[in-house]
């Protein structure tokens, strides 16, 4: 083991009181989160909701309700991802020039260096790993078992696994703000800086297994997905019928399930060299820290494309939805994504193209990104010949997508740039990267917000308010132009990132233009929170039936929204790609099935909750290096892992005569048009009598 | 009526905040005419190597563009024409398909990737550290200056081993002689970045990268370390002065007087972690020939410059 700064104990290993930190800026996130916690607690105990918390959610293998817990828990990473990134710009606008104020012990702005880096370090891991991912993954958890006809995932004990361990890798970052500190090296980690000798702390450990526990999660339901995409397939649903969004989920999972692997291997290594003295990715001895620079970014690149690759596929379903025309040149659509998730394997390197590797491997890496571009573009082209002959609806989930498209226009324009090392070079560690990145990565925002305003009803039957959506896409555009054009503009200034300290006051306007930016931001994020809030107030006049756009073209809805817990009443025979408009067409789509049968649901088990709480206090003792409570925690998780191999009794029946008794009842509650969207094989399907 | 009054307010606001939109696109054309653009550094090349950086930006910006901006009009232009609203467009609600579409719209990326590529495996050779072609013709026949570049926590060293002097947090370089740079890293990952006069190389522990260029006017011009080092890293800039090749050769006599010496026991003092905030310069005369290749050599065998734990409960 390796010796570290500080005092260590057996019993409570390096923590002290000391690690509790006596900023008043965290103090006061502490309060806002006890307050918040205490009032969270209270209406679960007054409001006798235990019980309902436990049986419906915690305990849940529903692969819809896991979906949506995972985009709340990305939500709720995403507001302090947001909330990092307000500290950020706001340290920046004060620290300018020499003669810029220090408040709160700093000599400049009002965050000491150390801090700041930890903001910025938080910033970038929760914004990739825990607000963009889970999100991602809620919604392809949510959508593809719908999309594909199927009655939940291939192993839905395996997906209350991945989402509890993602909630301990969020758990254990958000812990590290009020116990220790944070990694302030980075998200990307590089050696030797996050190595024992120069980042001492309890940061880089909390940033290590934050990542590595979340990342368990993500690969196993990676594996989960693929298994159901490939094998849950409804009768008819054949491969050149798969909705496009399905396509993009299989491909990312691909990428996911090849590369969080690595991910977890260089952690695992860079962890040795912490833990035990090992030198994997030290200076010397040995050690090589572009190793760990190749192997970080092995699995950094594919991340990219795993969190875009399904922003395409939710442009794909909501601009043919609303252009109400099928996308225009699917077989190449699917190739597109293919494409990229396989080049995605051959470009790491162009992360450091100025690590001095030679002309030839830079030109191969240069070239082979530049390939990215190709599919890319087909995809862009492809988005503007389904609009082609359309007829436009511009509602909420439009403008997500249209934006998103635009956005995807100015990265690939920057992304070309970066692509070419000359250019690289006098850009590579500036903001203008900082500007690219977040345009691509706007992209997966406006699509993740699209695809939330888009599948909202399916969930939870009932729309978004529409004015207050609006007004969150436009104060949200508007803070994306107002932050990243004046960044993208000071990078040619020669802006590096970064900088706690802005030693060029010149760079001072650009900055306040990007406080400006941030501030629609709020007012944007004003109006997300004031958009749920009506929604829900109002649900009564904004309920939705199966089809909830009216223009819907794949099989998700034809199934009643909200979704009953066994999805579809009987599992549908497919006919088309685009199942719903199929039917439309052929005056089914109003149809009900002629008779029900028993349908066989997996039962509710607290087992993955348990392991996910031993897997937190495993963290725990990890970063604290409390051995005994580690020792513990993992003796726990195996023991629970054969415990619950011993249960056989893991599926439920429900009766026929039940599931009759369900949909009778949605389809009461269900006005407006195609609500009773029953669903059988078409060989038992009758049209419905007109007028009832 | 409270719906209609509603309705009306929600018009307004998103009138208000489509404004917005252009209204910030003002804002900033309004900061770039405030005589600003002697900022823009990447502009601004002082030297072959940035100004080639510069001509590949410019073709791979033009190139780019020349499909971008089309397609942006194209889109813009089939969502507006084809909108629901206007009834007279035409609609064709199975149309999904045209083998002449496809072709054009992978033939027009595969040009363009071919283009660049090409474009980009010229650059990278013409730019590349430890070959740059264009300071061959920017300089021909003229003898190099060797510069040896040692990052620590956080300052920077250039040792030049011909003249057996140094320099902290400074760089004095004659104009239009090619500067050849070793560089090492005594702690952690830095990246010697010189808008005007260079790209970004990195400074990397245990390793020794390359970086050359030729100046081509005399002036002062900013330097940064680009990766991030450390919680010092933002003050780890520092100046470099070109100066013409008499006014170097001056300048390096006077060097040799300073009281300050450098070995490597000395280094390791300097190299302590250090916060530059008032952008301290240090004269070094007399300093050991090898310094660089000892500074490599203590790192290959496991010397590191440790950071203290920060305070208790530092957030």
């Amino acid at each position: 083991m390796v010796n570290v700064q500080g005092p260590w104990s057996p019993l409570i290993g390096r923590l002290s009181l000391g690690a509790i930190p006596d900023n008043p800026i965290i103090a006061g996130a502490f309060l806002f989160s006890a307050v918040l916690g205490v009032v969270i607690l209270g209406y679960l105990t007054f409001g006798h909701k235990w019980g309902y918390l436990w049986r419906e959610w915690l305990t849940t293998v529903d692969h819809k309700k896991i979906g949506v817990m995972y985009i709340l828990i990305g939500l709720v990473m995403l507001f302090r991802g947001f909330i990092d990134a307000v500290m950020m710009r706001t340290q920046q606008v004060l620290a300018d020039g020499p003669h810029s104020p220090g408040f709160l012990g700093a000599a400049h702005g009002y965050l000491l260096p150390y801090h700041f880096d930890q903001i910025y370090s938080a910033h970038g891991t929760i914004m990739i790993l825990f607000a963009a991912t889970p999100i991602l993954v809620g919604l392809m958890n949510i959508i593809v078992p719908l999309q594909i006809g199927a009655r939940d995932m291939a192993f839905p004990y395996l997906n209350a696994l991945g989402l509890w361990l993602t909630a301990v890798g969020a758990a254990l970052i958000m812990l590290s703000l009020f116990l220790g500190d944070f990694s302030h090296a980075g998200w990307v980690g590089l050696t030797p800086l996050t190595e024992m000798a120069y980042s001492p702390g309890v940061g880089v450990d909390y940033w290590i297994w934050a990542i590595q526990i979340a990342s368990v999660g993500t690969t196993l339901g990676a594996a989960n997905l693929i298994a159901t995409i490939i094998k849950m397939r409804a009768p008819g649903m054949t491969w050149s019928r798969l909705p496009i969004f399905t396509w993009t989920s299989l491909s990312t999972n691909i990428i996911a399930l090849t590369s969080f692997p690595v991910l977890g291997v260089a952690l695992g290594l860079l962890g040795a060299d912490r833990y035990f003295g090992t030198h994997f990715f030290t200076a010397g001895l040995g050690g090589n820290l572009m190793l760990y620079a190749d192997l970080f970014w092995i699995w950094g690149h594919p991340e990219v494309y795993f969190v875009i690759l399904p922003a395409f596929g939710m442009m794909s379903e909501i601009i043919p939805t609303f252009a109400e025309k099928p996308l225009f040149g699917y077989a190449t659509m699917v190739a597109a994504s293919f494409a990229i998730a396989g080049v995605s394997w051959s470009v790491w390197l162009h992360h450091f193209f100025t690590m001095g590797a030679g002309p030839s491997v830079n030109t191969f890496f240069s070239i082979a990104t530049m390939i990215v571009g190709i599919p890319t573009g087909v995809k862009v082209f492809n988005w503007a010949f389904t609009v082609y002959h359309g007829r436009s609806r511009f509602e909420t989930p439009m403008l997500w997508a249209v934006g998103a498209l635009f956005m995807l226009l100015l990265g690939g324009l920057t992304g070309m740039m970066l692509a070419m090392p000359p250019i690289n070079y006098s850009v590579h560690n500036s903001v203008f990267v900082v500007a690219h990145f977040h345009t691509m990565l706007m992209v997966v925002i406006y699509g993740i917000m699209g695809a939330v305003a888009y599948w909202f009803p399916k969930v939870f039957g009932f729309k978004l308010d529409e004015p207050l959506g609006k007004r969150f896409f436009w104060f949200f555009t508007a803070g994306t132009i107002m932050v990243f054009i004046p960044m993208y503009t000071s990078g040619f200034m020669g802006m590096t990132r970064r900088l706690d300290y802005i030693a060029n006051p010149a760079l001072l306007p650009f900055e306040i233009a990007e406080e400006i930016g941030i501030g629609l931001y709020v007012v944007s994020v004003y109006y997300f929170v004031r958009q749920l809030f009506v929604s829900v107030r109002d649900r009564a006049s904004h309920r939705v039936g199966a089809d909830a756009w009216g223009s819907a073209r794949t099989l998700e809805w034809l199934t009643p929204s909200p979704v009953p817990f066994y999805n579809y009443a009987v599992t549908p025979r497919v006919h088309a790609r685009d199942e719903l408009v199929w039917r439309r067409e052929q005056g089914l789509e109003a149809a009900t099935a002629a008779h029900y049968e028993d349908i066989l649901m997996p039962k509710n088990t607290p087992v993955p909750l348990v392991i996910g709480a031993f897997a937190m206090t495993l963290g725990f003792g990890l970063v604290w290096r409390i051995w005994w409570l580690t020792d513990a925690s993992f003796l726990g998780i195996i023991l629970t892992v054969i415990a619950r191999s011993f249960v056989r009794d893991t599926d439920y029946v429900v009766r026929a005569g039940e599931v009759r008794k369900i949909e009778q009842g949605l389809r009461g509650n269900t006005p407006g048009t195609g609500g009773d969207g029953t669903q059988g094989g078409v060989g038992v399907w009758r049209p419905q009598e007109s007028g009832s | 009526m409270q719906a209609r009054r509603y309705d009306t307010i929600a018009r307004r606001v998103g009138y208000l905040a489509r404004s917005l939109v252009p209204l910030s696109l003002l804002f900033l054309s309004g900061c770039s005419a405030h005589g600003l653009s002697r900022q823009f550094l990447l502009f601004r090349p002082a030297g072959p190597l940035s100004a080639a950086d510069l001509r590949f930006t410019i073709l791979d910006v033009a190139v780019m563009l020349g499909i971008i901006i089309p397609t942006a009009v194209m889109t813009t232009y089939f969502l507006l024409r084809y909108r629901k609203t206007r009834a007279s467009a035409a609609y064709d609600p199975h149309w999904s398909h045209s083998n002449l579409i496809e072709i054009v719209v992978w033939t027009i990326p595969v040009l363009t990737v071919a283009l660049l590529g090409y474009e980009s495996y010229k650059g990278t050779y013409a730019v590349n550290p430890y070959d740059p072609r264009m300071i061959k013709t920017a300089a021909p026949g003229r003898a190099p200056l060797a510069v040896d570049v040692i990052t620590t926590d956080w300052q920077w060293l250039f040792i030049y081993p011909q003249q057996h002097i140094a320099i902290a947090n400074k760089l004095v370089i004659p104009r239009g002689t090619p500067v050849v740079f070793r560089m090492t890293s005594a702690t952690v990952v830095n990246d010697f970045f010189i808008p005007n006069l260079s790209g970004m190389i990195d400074v990397m522990p245990g390793m020794r990268t390359k970086q050359v260029l030729v100046a081509d006017k005399t002036g002062q011009y900013k330097g940064y370390s680009a990766n991030f080092s450390g919680s010092g890293f933002s003050w780890m800039g520092f100046r470099t002065h070109v100066v013409s090749r008499s006014g170097f050769t001056r300048w390096a006599q006077a060097m040799e007087k300073s009281p300050r010496h450098l070995d490597y026991a000395q280094f390791n003092v300097f190299a302590k972690p250090t916060t530059n905030t008032d952008g301290k310069t240090y004269a070094f005369s007399q300093v050991h020939a090898r310094l660089f290749d000892q500074v490599i050599k203590g790192v290959l065998a496991g010397k590191v410059y440790t950071t203290r734990l920060p305070p208790p409960g530092a957030a």
